[in-house]
């Protein structure tokens, strides 16, 4: 009886492959798991992980953007410093050793895996052996495109953050060590593999909420042709306009109010309408400490206890967050109305001159568990706040920035891009064409885009990220800030992963 | 009559047989016994672990016998795998402890009974009530695998992993109920269970049936008292530190402080009162059918408030022959209902955290009428009070075990050299547990205020074992031949359910089932020796398990050892120092399967529970997620050589042994990084590294004094161990030790060249008076910037010297023993101290709290700057006495009443150390740890 040796899972939850796809439905369950793979950290709870050696609920995808995206940068302070990686994230004075950088950089590869996998278990071949229906099929075409994007993405944010990553595709065997993409092959990677499936995709606001479309992509294709000459050192801005313009003419329009975009109901709500794709939370069937939970709970002040309007603990999490003097300073008289600044700054200095005290520096209230009418969440911790990943305010500042970079396009429409968002935030003071200039866009992108995981890719677009031209609080480890090195621009490799791998090596400075 | 040689007390259960005939019988409880001989007969009085004596008998009507102690009991059995051998005769490293041999004091589950008895073992048990026990043979021979070692209990291989309602796997067990362990420390003894051998093998024997009636009664009383709790300020004190406002930079809110005194950690431990009861009774039924039954009972209560352990237990063995004893037939049951209720070890840490300044009660508040600090209708963030945390929850379990087996062990009639043994085990436990926090418990969600919570769980473990081995043993003029050959089938399944909260609407049960875990074993092993001075033993076992893919399932683990009793040789045999000498060698290879992961190897997708779901367009759909996956994945292997003496001195009056290893584990099952991309997470189990473990044993069992009114024995053991981690994955560290004090940070490394789980800290920089500055630290990569690539390797957790001392004294009917143990070398990592002695700590959220006293030397300010400091990584080296008893014995007292034995003792007597934390006896990093009290003992034993 040593055939008994040979066991099969026991647990409802856990299926055999050759069993799996005898339902044709799980074709469709596969699929979300390679979108819950943004949204969830693991099958079991929010506190389960896939990923190791990274705290389960800090390995969520939206949540080590936000922290390489947004933490590094001018906009944002992490209270808790024990917290590993967040302190040298937010003194930039990161190693190859951060947990963060080794959440980021699995993470994304494992939304690649996954796609893998899938184009792996839907070719023609498989479906034929399965006899999978003609309708089926036919969604199966689309599905495929999508895990395509999906996989396009996670290979656009290891070009922007790393510069370099793993490169696996569905005929990469399980286990292999990959060969490894640089910035020059990503670029043309993502690029060449989001035009090819651009048609395949349904079109923009056509699919299910939670699925990407056509703008999507072209959305990425926006940002990689705004990007390009950080990441190829070429000009394609001509590039950048086009794909704004044809997400634009895909129909979305702004959200009837700034706010709605960042609300528990931004799912249905007039939100809906500007975001162009989310990480899907919600309080009690897609639980995750992700970006929006840990904004929710984290930018309840230490003073004010305003927990109980945003939906969570009267306390939050006791003064998580907070936001640098910089941030604080972009709001002048002519903002006291804007919808964009939610900063509380009564009983509170705008400096902070010791991270860990809690009552310094000013807080803000952007987003919110509490819905567009006033009911809140279901749950008190984790928050049903989808995180707005791309939204239709980024791509009309993009337009306009692509226009000033000399990519064409109008400027009288770039200028009117930037008016409706003041409009839309019931801010009375519109600008006009003289106005719009690189720094003013710089500006103006950090008040309407801040804390969405935009601004370290912006201020390196910028040229001012490294170096010593801006520094902000706290920059390079100095409370006023101090000049970081070059390198700094991007982030190093993760030991653990180049250790993995021997075909990855160190980015130049680490 | 026969009598014990030195004290004179009757014996029973001797072996009286006429020499050369199957007439026998055995003494009674008064040592008597009648037999038919003829004038001539020789008698054989036999018993185990005296020598044999053998007269002639003459026509006398009464034959008196004093049966003399075997010194070095070299002729005592011994248990090993599939069989037995005798000290004498075995070649491997193998040490057993036999009931009269047991640590006696407050032993409420089973390894206790030889915690620091045998050389090169460790055990390690907190103090929570009939908790288990970390135990450890030689430290190990793993890294990510199981380090435990496998436990046998008649011959039934039992799961390592217990349920949620237990306390652990041998905490259902009576050690009332065992009759001796024998521990198996190399590859030679132990590659007979290859497969999960690498980490020794610990043979529990439990006590059988015997034909003369007897009875006991066991009892005793415990009282335990926490004697050390960690030193935060009292409520005066603190005070006085909040008004001099130690935080730089920030404000404490004076108002906040309260007018009570209270010690929070007094109100969460108290005085406890523990009782056993024991009562066993062997005896024939019907006069032919050999029985023992015990019924035993524990109630242990927890010096943590509302924990506690209570335990009955009832066992049967039932020991009959057949067919002139051809046929023995060993049926064993046991069945152990064990009750706890948990106390959450967490307020521990809530009670030296809690302001000192509150009152335990307060009639205004709604939470029951317990102090909390509120806001409004809610609590305020910060830590609860804990004596309404403890006393508010009420977190049963109960688990119950069945286990047993059933043993047929057959000489053949027409060739009684050949055996065959058949084994039939069977172990299933079933826990339920009930987790409820009253309505009136404190809340900070609004929502759930008033509403409590109500969680039910349930697990089933179960072990099913079939094994059999055909054995021949046969003595030629000068060579003996043994040899067994055998075959093992084991299925292990485990399922349950964590409920939903009832209170809830929104959550739901979870169901979870592990794959079955299958081992199947062919195993054969032979022993030759010559002359009485030669031994060869050589072991094979064929091993295959369904943790792995069809390809990689089987192990191979040969081993060999050759004993040479020097002794026996000519040029010896008149020796007056050494009255045996044997010279040992062995060599083996063992095999490590036990990962918790089952079915890697397989190509499976796991959904989400109910709230790790999906959402497409606002309907809500179940993800499937590729699971991780490694087809490769094999067995680990651990090869041991080893060299020992077992040697006896001065006519056996000081014996024991010196024992030289090492031991290689190659194809660590370790979970380690592999490419991004190129899997479905990025560090999965493979098998890549090596660990040496190279150590010394030293044993020395004396007989000081022996004569008529005085007995005094001392045992004493040591062992030495070095461990060092030869080979990583791709040469990388790998991170570990998860601490308390921010969310995942980890406090120890595996690092080629330096032992398991060393930590990994930041130097610690110094001011001119010795005072350490917060937040300085070397630069030791010297570039300029203090950040992780600046951390140090400082020390390990594992000792490297363990000792063991013991003794016995007795004097006409007194007895005396006590136990010392000390382990040098082992370094705590004081997470109790990292994360809690810092100024800005006063602040808990938006409340006060409290905080050790240790940061008037420190002065630190803030965690997050001093956490990774050296200075908390101490050397935790100590001597501990575990026991002491003294007791008197009042024999002969009727005819009825045999004995009556009173005796006290002090467990957990004293721990000399200067390990600045309240216990050091951890394994690497201490963070509210459950104390052990020291506790005062009476009680009796009765036989009738």
């Amino acid at each position: 009886c040593t055939d008994d040796l040979n066991i099969t899972p026991n647990d409802d939850q856990t299926v055999l492959s050759e069993n799996l796809f005898e339902d044709e439905a799980a074709y469709k369950q596969v699929l979300a798991g390679i979108y819950a793979n943004l949204a969830l950290t693991g099958t079991d709870g929010p506190e389960s992980s896939n990923l190791k050696n990274i705290d389960a609920g800090t390995s969520q995808f939206g949540r080590v953007l936000l922290y390489t995206q947004t933490l590094s940068a001018d906009q944002m302070i992490w209270s808790y410093e024990n917290d590993p990686g967040t302190r040298e994230i937010q003194r930039n004075i990161w190693t190859a050793q951060n947990p963060l950088l080794l959440g980021m950089f699995s993470r994304a590869h494992l939304s690649v895996a996954l796609a893998n996998n899938f184009l792996r278990e839907t070719t023609e071949a498989k479906l034929d052996s399965r006899n999978v229906s003609e309708d089926t099929r036919a969604n199966i075409a689309v599905y495929r495109a999508e895990a395509r994007l999906m996989r396009a993405m996670a290979y656009y944010y290891m070009m922007d953050l790393f510069g370099k990553a793993n490169f696996a595709d569905e005929n990469t065997p399980i286990n292999a060590q990959p060969e490894v993409y640089d910035r020059t092959q990503l670029f043309s990677y993502v690029e060449s593999e989001l035009l090819d499936i651009e048609d395949d995709l349904v079109a923009a606001r056509q699919n299910e909420y939670g699925r990407a479309d056509k703008a999507v992509a072209q959305m990425i294709l926006a940002k990689i042709y705004l990007n390009a000459e950080v990441y190829i050192n070429e000009a394609h801005y001509g590039e950048c306009i086009t794909y704004c313009e044809k997400i634009i003419a895909g129909g979305f329009e702004l959200a009837d109010s700034y706010l709605h975009n960042f609300m528990a109901d931004n799912n249905t709500n007039s939100a809906t309408n500007e975001i162009i794709f989310p990480i899907v939370s919600d309080g009690v069937t897609t639980q995750n400490y992700g970006p929006t939970t840990v904004m929710v709970n984290g930018s309840v002040g230490s003073i004010e206890k305003n927990g109980d309007e945003v939906g969570v603990g009267t306390e939050g999490w006791g003064g998580a967050l907070r936001v640098r003097r910089e941030f604080s300073s972009l709001w002048g008289p002519a903002f006291a109305d804007d919808d964009r600044n939610t900063i509380i700054s009564a009983e509170r200095p705008i400096d902070i001159p010791d991270i860990s005290d809690k009552d310094t520096g000013y807080i803000i209230q952007k987003y919110s568990n509490a819905t567009s009418t006033g009911q809140l969440g279901a749950d008190k911790t984790f928050v049903d706040t989808d995180f707005p990943l791309f939204r239709l305010a980024d791509v009309y500042l993009m337009y306009a920035e692509a226009h000033l970079r000399g990519g064409g396009g109008n400027l009288a429409t770039a200028v009117g891009y930037i008016n409706a968002l003041r409009t839309r935030a019931n801010n009375p003071s519109t600008i006009s064409s003289g106005d719009l200039t690189l720094n003013f866009i710089l500006d103006e992108r950090s008040r309407e885009l801040h804390w969405e995981a935009h601004r370290r890719q912006d201020l390196i677009r910028y040229g001012r990220f490294t170096g010593g031209n801006y520094n902000w609080a706290w920059k390079g480890n100095g409370s006023n800030g101090i000049a970081i090195p070059a390198h700094f621009n991007l982030y190093p490799i993760p030991v653990g992963s180049m250790a993995a791998n021997p075909n990855l090596t160190q980015n130049p400075g680490y | 009559t026969v009598t014990e040689q030195s004290t004179s007390i009757p014996l029973p259960g001797v072996n009286v047989i006429i020499k050369g005939t199957t007439t026998g019988t055995t003494t009674d409880f008064d040592g008597n016994y009648q037999i038919a001989a003829n004038n001539g007969d020789i008698i054989v009085f036999s018993y185990v672990g005296y020598a044999t004596q053998e007269l002639t008998y003459s026509g006398q009507s009464n034959l008196n016998v004093q049966l003399a102690e075997d010194a070095a009991q070299l002729d005592e059995v011994i248990v090993i795998g599939y069989g037995t051998t005798t000290r004498k005769d075995a070649t491997g490293s193998v040490e057993a402890i036999t009931a009269e041999g047991f640590t006696k004091g407050n032993i409420v589950t089973p390894e206790n009974l030889i915690n620091g008895r045998i050389a090169g073992v460790s055990v390690n048990t907190s103090g929570a009530p009939g908790s288990g026990s970390e135990i450890r043979i030689r430290g190990g021979a793993s890294i990510n695998a199981s380090n435990d070692p496998l436990i046998i209990i008649d011959g039934l291989p039992i799961d390592n992993k217990g349920v949620t309602g237990s306390r652990g796997v041998l905490s259902s067990i009576n050690p009332n109920d065992i009759d001796s362990f024998s521990v198996l420390k190399d590859a030679s003894a132990t590659a007979i269970y290859g497969s999960r051998a690498s980490n020794g093998v610990i043979i529990i024997v439990t006590k059988k049936g015997k034909s003369k009636f007897s009875a006991t009664y066991d009892t005793q009383y415990a009282f335990g008292e926490i004697t050390n709790t960690v030193d935060v300020f009292s409520a005066d004190a603190y005070r006085q530190l909040v008004a001099s406002q130690p935080i730089n930079g920030t404000t404490i809110n004076e108002n906040l402080l309260g007018n009570a005194n209270t010690n929070w950690q007094n109100e969460i431990f108290r005085s406890t009162v523990s009782t056993q009861h024991n009562i066993s009774m062997q005896g024939s039924l019907f006069k032919v059918l050999p029985a023992r039954f015990t019924f035993g009972v524990v109630d242990q209560e927890g010096a943590l408030k509302t924990s506690k352990f209570e335990r009955r237990n009832l066992s049967l063995a039932l020991n009959p022959t057949f067919f002139e004893d051809h046929l023995k037939v060993n049926l064993n049951v046991n069945f152990s209902f064990e009750d706890n209720r948990f106390g959450d070890a967490g307020q521990i840490g809530a009670a030296m955290r809690y302001d000192p300044t509150q009152p335990v009660f307060d009639s205004t508040s709604p939470f029951g009428g317990y102090y909390q600090h509120r806001n409004g209708n809610v609590v305020a963030n910060g830590t609860t009070n804990p004596v309404a945390s403890l006393l508010q929850r009420t977190n049963l379990g109960d688990a119950n075990r069945l286990f047993g087996n059933l043993n047929f062990d057959y000489k053949f009639h027409f060739l009684p050299e050949l055996k065959a043994v058949l084994n039939i085990g069977y172990d299933r436990t079933s826990s339920k547990g009930f987790n409820s926090t009253d309505p009136l418990q404190a809340t900070t969600d609004p929502d759930i205020l008033f509403k409590g919570t109500f969680n039910k769980n349930s697990q089933e473990r179960t072990n099913e074992l079939l094994d059999g081995y055909l054995n021949y043993n046969k003595n030629l003029d000068n060579i003996g031949l043994d040899f067994t050959a055998g075959y093992s089938y084991q299925r292990f399944t485990n399922e349950g359910v964590n409920g939903r909260n009832i209170t809830d609407p929104l959550s739901v049960d979870d169901f979870y089932a592990d794959p079955d875990v299958v081992l199947i074993g062919f195993f054969g092993r032979a022993n030759v020796s010559l002359n009485d001075k030669y031994a060869l033993t050589l072991t094979y076992r064929r091993d295959g398990t369904s943790r792995f893919s069809k390809d990689n399932q089987w192990g191979n683990f040969p081993a060999a050892a050759f004993a040479w009793s020097i002794s026996e040789e000519d040029f010896m045999k008149d020796s007056n120092t050494f009255s045996s000498l044997k010279l040992r060698v062995g060599y083996g290879i063992t095999g490590q399967q036990d990962i918790d992961q089952g079915g890697i190897f397989l190509n499976r997708y796991r959904g989400g529970i109910a709230n790790s779901q999906f959402q497409f367009g606002n309907q809500v759909i179940q993800s499937l997620i590729t699971s991780e996956i490694n087809p490769d994945l094999k067995w680990e292997e651990t090869t041991t050589l080893e060299l020992g003496i077992d040697y006896g001195l001065f006519n056996n009056k000081v014996s024991g042994s010196l024992n030289l290893f090492q031991k290689n584990s190659t194809d660590l099952l370790f979970v380690a990084a592999v490419p991004d991309g190129a899997n479905f997470s990025n560090s999965i189990i493979q098998n890549i590294g090596e660990l040496q473990i190279q150590g010394a044993e030293l044993s020395v069992n004396t007989d000081v004094i022996k004569n008529e009114d005085w007995k005094i024995d001392f045992n004493f053991n040591a062992t030495l161990l070095d461990r060092e981690v030869k080979e990583l994955a791709l040469g990388q560290d790998v991170r570990t030790g998860g601490i308390s004090g921010g969310t995942g940070n980890n406090i120890q490394i595996h690092r080629e060249g330096e032992a398991p789980n060393s930590f990994y800290v930041f130097k610690q920089l110094y001011d001119t008076d010795g005072r350490p500055i917060e937040g300085a630290y070397a630069d030791l990569n010297g570039d300029n910037v203090i950040n992780d690539n600046d951390r140090y390797v400082k020390e390990n957790p594992g000792a490297n010297a363990i000792f063991g001392f013991q003794s016995n004294v007795f004097y006409k009917n007194f007895d005396f023993a006590f136990n010392l143990r000390a382990n040098l070398g082992n370094y705590v990592y004081n997470n109790v101290q990292s994360s809690r002695a810092q100024y800005e700590l006063l602040l808990d959220n938006a409340v006060l709290g409290n905080i050790p006293t240790s940061v008037l030397d420190t002065g630190f300010q803030r965690t997050a700057d001093v956490i990774i400091s050296d200075i908390y990584v101490e050397n935790a080296s100590f001597l501990r006495m575990d026991n002491i008893t003294l007791g008197y014995t009042f024999s002969d007292i009727s005819k009825v009443l045999k004995s009556v034995r009173l005796w006290g003792g002090v467990q957990n007597v004293f721990v000399l150390t200067n390990y600045s934390g309240i216990d050091p006896e951890l394994s690497g990093i201490d963070n509210e740890v459950y104390p052990r009290p020291r506790t005062v003992l009476v009680g009796a034993n009765i036989k009738f």
